[in-house]
């Protein structure tokens, strides 16, 4: 060959693989308007179905009058719970053990639950027929506080669970109660209490928010009543898990159902569960024979698909008179719904919410989660974040704020004081995760030197003293941990199903390659960042690598993408599936080069004879001689594929810190400064990470500046549209800057450890931390968000601090 | 979505006319924007419907009244509604009106009102912040109204007050609620507002 001598810099420029900013491939069409969502979707003879809903939070059906409806030119059918019965599908298991009404059997417990659909020949006569559905209630007595539906005389939620005593997760002492679950060790804790200098404790409250992704949940079910089989085109973060939910029931042969998720305009956990509207698309089709489109609006998505947070939780923390934290106590009160839907593993009715230790050195700890039934939407996702990790962490950042005040110290002395150190990596916590990795000191001194911690500080008392300042300022700081890629299968299952994911590689003859996946991206850059793993591990260009997400016909089984397991778990199935083809290439390219396998070495993109650059062979080569000749005993063909179980979470850290001017006379919180460090372990796509910082950052400043989804005391949502729901634009973000440091994961093949919720997770404590700092001098030790205008405004006439 | 009224009005009418007409339901829900009674039930039981109309959307409210009490001796009348639309939303007020006698003016009265309104649905959801606004103004129509059909009744010497007849012959105030009549309102009362709070 005489090709040009390149130096090993430019083939490796060339590859654009792993730790290249390299440029998202989605983007050309997503920019184009050449995106596939589910709604870009039409087939033949396709009807569409829209729901009835409830106007009440909780009351029994007397009765419902299709009569109207079904008058109308156009509807083909309405249906009710009552239809669904003879195919047992008007109750469905959800994902936590629990079981949910498809469409509301006897009663409604949450309003805008789902009563009747209609199928109808377009959207509109569809809509219209749903007000002529005529449904006639009977009121019954609202319980939207959870403290309140655990007392004794509180109206019964769940008349389909009377007499049960026993839940998903072990007894239930209350007709409104879900679960009570425990982490730690509870009689460690309390004696560390006991002999402690100093306790401090704080209420808060997590407030009740929802994703809302950009396109709503929806589906376009297919039957083929000659083939018998089923496709479905849907809005789901975990398409497999989804097939075999459809298959178990439905009773089709899991081979006959197929599920596509084609492009996802953002999930967020809202697009984990399975909802009632799929499950009626699905059965229409089939008792149809024709495709049933359902695409809900915003108001539907918002008001009854998977919410995230409403955790009622008290910290406690004790320490020594010098801030050394000796004991954690930590009790919720979580307000999962009318149903409980959350898609956690199945061990875990709380999640991972026992990483609540965060970054320190804490000996004694114990945590009790007590779930319980309300009459409000059913849910409880991961919304942008590992399982109840956002929680965890707000309540632990929260709570060293709170003792650092207390004791008079600082807030990043008194975290530097109890970080678990970077030698006693790996590090078990007092709940028993073992911490992979992690360097909190060195990542904490860059930040407090780059934002220059001791001038703010300065700043800070200089306006203090000054009564006529019209702002107050407030410094947030939060060094948190975040317990991501679930996970091990021995501890992580969803439905029976470990918690594994998978790549399948081929590379063609011509050295080009797909690689198949068991997750689905969802805006976060999938088909960009796998290929660069796979150029990296192989040697071929990015640029030939394609990469299909999303269609459980030719994909591998995969959990999906949800909690940062992309990275930390689909991203080592890649690694993995290549480094197998990597071993039969250096067979094939041995017997090309007639030397023994220990010969060669391996270098950016070819295997070279030991000594002698001129003999080599590169991927390209050893494919086209996978397919042309393979060695003797070889099968020909180079391909793998892979199911990676992890053997432990991944721990991803961060270093954040907020500056905020609060307006003494209007409340507005301005955002000066926001500097976020991000440890993810190896980096894959630099420009990727710094996109899904930015994302999760202002998704983190939406829910602590904005977001909340207020009831009245009848079970009325009054903020269900974007006019009154927080969606932040460009007008509203802050400025982000961003840093790195990189300690990667010992257990990963890539050292990588996922970044894309790590920003949501770590802001949204670091506002809170800022805004309460800008009170604390007035004695304030927290502030519950959302810290808008409004709010911020009564706390600064609270406490004297108004203009 | 629960708002509770505690409204008093003074009116230019004896409290025995005032009484005679809060006591014939039918009447007094013709009073009301958009209401009417269409079927008697029972002595004490009533059929309605409310029609509110937001631009090209009507809504029809449909519903029961029940008089809880009416005590004649203290002009008191204690009501209870209920209804509600197809699309998707109910109401319910429990109502308790009070006619007093004002000591210093035999021909006027203050009429007192005392309600806790419950709105479920679509109307709590969209309508929830408007709920205070929107019900002062249909009250004050509402007391326009009763207040011009109370002079149209005899006075217990027989005659309709003469000064006010002239007014009442031209009704002037809508029977039907007008979701942009009501924004109008709405606005100019805030406008005022803001105009007499500078002031």
């Amino acid at each position: 060959m005489n090709a040009p001598v390149q130096t090993v810099e430019a083939r490796e420029l060339a590859l654009a693989g792993m730790g290249a900013s390299r440029l998202r491939k989605e983007d050309a069409r997503f920019i184009q308007g050449k995106g596939n969502y589910v709604d870009d979707i039409k087939m033949p003879g396709m009807l569409h179905m829209d729901i009835v809903r409830s106007p009440i939070a909780h009351g029994r059906i007397v009765k419902i009058n299709k009569a109207a409806a079904l008058a109308i030119p156009g509807v083909h059918a309405v249906l009710t719970a009552d239809d669904l019965k003879p195919l047992k599908l008007h109750w469905m298991p959800t994902l936590a053990g629990d079981v949910a009404a498809v469409l509301a059997d006897e009663k409604v417990h949450f309003q805008m639950q789902e009563v009747a659909i209609v199928i109808a020949d377009d959207r509109y006569i569809a809509a219209d027929a749903v007000e002529a559905v005529e449904v006639e209630y009977e009121e019954l007595p609202v319980v939207m506080d959870p403290y309140a539906a655990l007392q004794p005389g509180a109206p019964v939620i769940r008349d389909d669970l009377a007499g049960k005593t026993e839940g998903a997760h072990g007894k239930r002492d209350h007709h409104n109660h879900i679960f009570t679950w425990d982490a730690g060790d509870k009689s460690a804790a309390d004696a560390a209490f006991a002999k402690a200098e100093v306790t401090v404790s704080q209420h808060m409250y997590y407030p009740r928010v929802h994703p809302c992704p950009l396109e709503t949940c929806g589906c376009v079910a297919s039957f083929d009543p000659v083939k018998g089989d089923l496709t479905t085109y849907i809005t789901s973060q975990a398409p497999h898990i989804v097939r075999t939910v459809v298959s178990m029931l439905s009773g089709i042969p899991e081979s006959k159902v197929r599920i596509v998720s084609p492009d996802i305009g953002g999930g967020f956990g809202n697009k984990v569960p399975i909802y009632p509207g799929y499950v009626c698309a699905i059965v229409s089709s089939i008792v149809l024979g024709r495709p049933v489109k359902w695409v809900e609006d915003r108001i539907e998505n918002i008001s009854s698909t998977g919410f995230a947070r409403d955790y009622h939780m008290d910290g406690e923390l004790a320490a020594t008179a010098d801030g050394k934290i000796t004991g954690l106590r930590v009790n919720v009160i979580a307000d999962h719904g009318a149903f409980d839907a959350c898609a956690d593993p199945t061990k875990f009715p709380a999640g991972m919410f026992h990483i609540v230790s965060g970054s320190y050195d804490i000996p004694a700890a114990h945590a009790s989660v007590k779930g319980v039934y309300t009459n409000k939407a059913p849910g409880g996702v991961a919304y942008r974040c590992s399982f109840r990790v956002t929680e965890a962490v707000y309540l632990i950042e929260r709570m060293v704020d709170v003792l650092a005040q207390k004791l008079g110290m600082d807030k990043a002395e008194i975290r530097a004081k109890n970080f678990v150190k970077k030698s006693q990596f790996p590090y078990t916590s007092a709940f028993g995760f073992e911490y992979d990795s992690g360097d909190y000191q060195t990542a904490l001194d860059k930040v407090l030197k780059a934002v220059d911690y001791k001038g703010l500080r300065a700043e800070q008392k200089a306006k203090r003293a000054d009564p006529n300042s019209p702002t107050l300022m407030g410094i947030g700081l939060v060094t948190f941990t975040e317990v991501v890629g679930a996970g091990p299968s021995k501890m992580c299952d969803i439905l029976g199903v470990g918690m594994f994911d998978s790549c399948e590689i081929r590379i063609h003859p011509t050295g080009s390659a797909i690689a198949r996946m068991g997750t689905i991206t969802q805006g976060q850059g999938h088909q960009t960042t796998y290929a660069q793993i796979i150029a990296t591990e192989l040697g071929i260009p990015s640029e030939v690598i394609q990469v299909e997400e999303g269609d459980t016909s030719t994909a591998p089984y995969g959990l999906g993408t949800y909690g940062s397991r992309s990275t930390p778990v689909a991203g080592a199935a890649i690694a993995l599936a290549a480094r197998k083809i990597h071993a039969k290439a250096r067979k094939i390219a041995a017997h090309m080069l007639e030397v023994n396998e220990n010969d060669l070495d391996w270098e950016v993109d070819r295997f070279k004879v030991k000594g002698d650059d001129s003999k080599f062979k590169t991927m390209a080569d050893v494919a086209w001689q996978a397919y042309h000749q393979p060695p003797d005993g070889l099968e020909p063909g180079l391909e793998a594929v892979h199911y990676y179980d992890p053997p432990n979470f991944t721990f991803p850290f961060g270093i954040y810190l907020c500056v905020v001017d609060i307006d003494r006379a209007t409340g507005e919180t301005k955002v000066r400064r926001f500097y976020a460090l991000d440890d993810c372990g190896t980096r894959i796509n630099p420009m990727i990470i710094d996109g899904q910082i930015h994302g999760g950052l202002t998704e983190g400043f939406a829910v602590a500046m904005g977001q909340q989804m207020p009831f009245d005391a009848q079970g009325n949502l009054l903020g269900n549209t974007l006019m009154d729901y927080f969606l932040p634009t460009f007008v509203e973000t802050p400025h982000w800057e961003t840093d790195h440091t990189v300690t990667p994961s010992p257990h990963h093949p890539l050292g990588a450890k996922g970044v894309a919720e790590s920003p949501h997770v770590g802001s949204i404590p670091t506002f809170t931390s800022a805004v309460v700092d800008a009170f604390s001098h007035l004695g304030v030790t927290h502030l519950d968000m959302p810290h808008n205008a409004f709010r911020t405004w009564k706390a600064l006439r609270k406490h004297g601090a108004a203009l | 979505m629960e708002v509770k009224l505690d409204k008093q009005y003074p009116l230019d009418v004896d409290a025995t006319r005032a009484w005679a007409l809060l006591t014939d339901l039918k009447a007094v829900a013709s009073c009301m924007p958009g209401a009417e009674i269409t079927e008697q039930l029972s002595d004490t039981s009533y059929k309605g419907a409310v029609k509110v109309k937001v631009g090209p959307a009507v809504a029809q409210f449909g519903g029961t009244v029940d008089v809880l009490e009416a005590l004649a001796a203290e002009r008191k009348m204690v009501l209870r509604g209920k209804g509600a639309d197809k699309g998707g939303s109910s109401a319910s007020m429990d109502l308790t009106a009070i006619i007093t006698a004002d000591p210093a003016n035999p021909a006027h009265c203050v009429l007192n009102g005392q309600a806790a309104v419950i709105v479920n649905g679509k109307f709590a959801q969209f309508g929830g912040r408007m709920m205070v606004q929107v019900s002062d103004m249909l009250l004050a129509q509402f007391v326009e109204n009763f207040r011009q059909t109370a002079l149209t009744l005899p006075t217990a010497t027989g005659a309709a007050s003469t000064p006010s007849a002239a007014k009442v012959s031209a009704p002037v105030v809508a029977r039907e609620i007008n979701g942009l009549a009501i924004f109008w309102a709405l606005v100019k009362s805030w406008l005022g507002g803001l105009f007499s709070k500078r002031g």
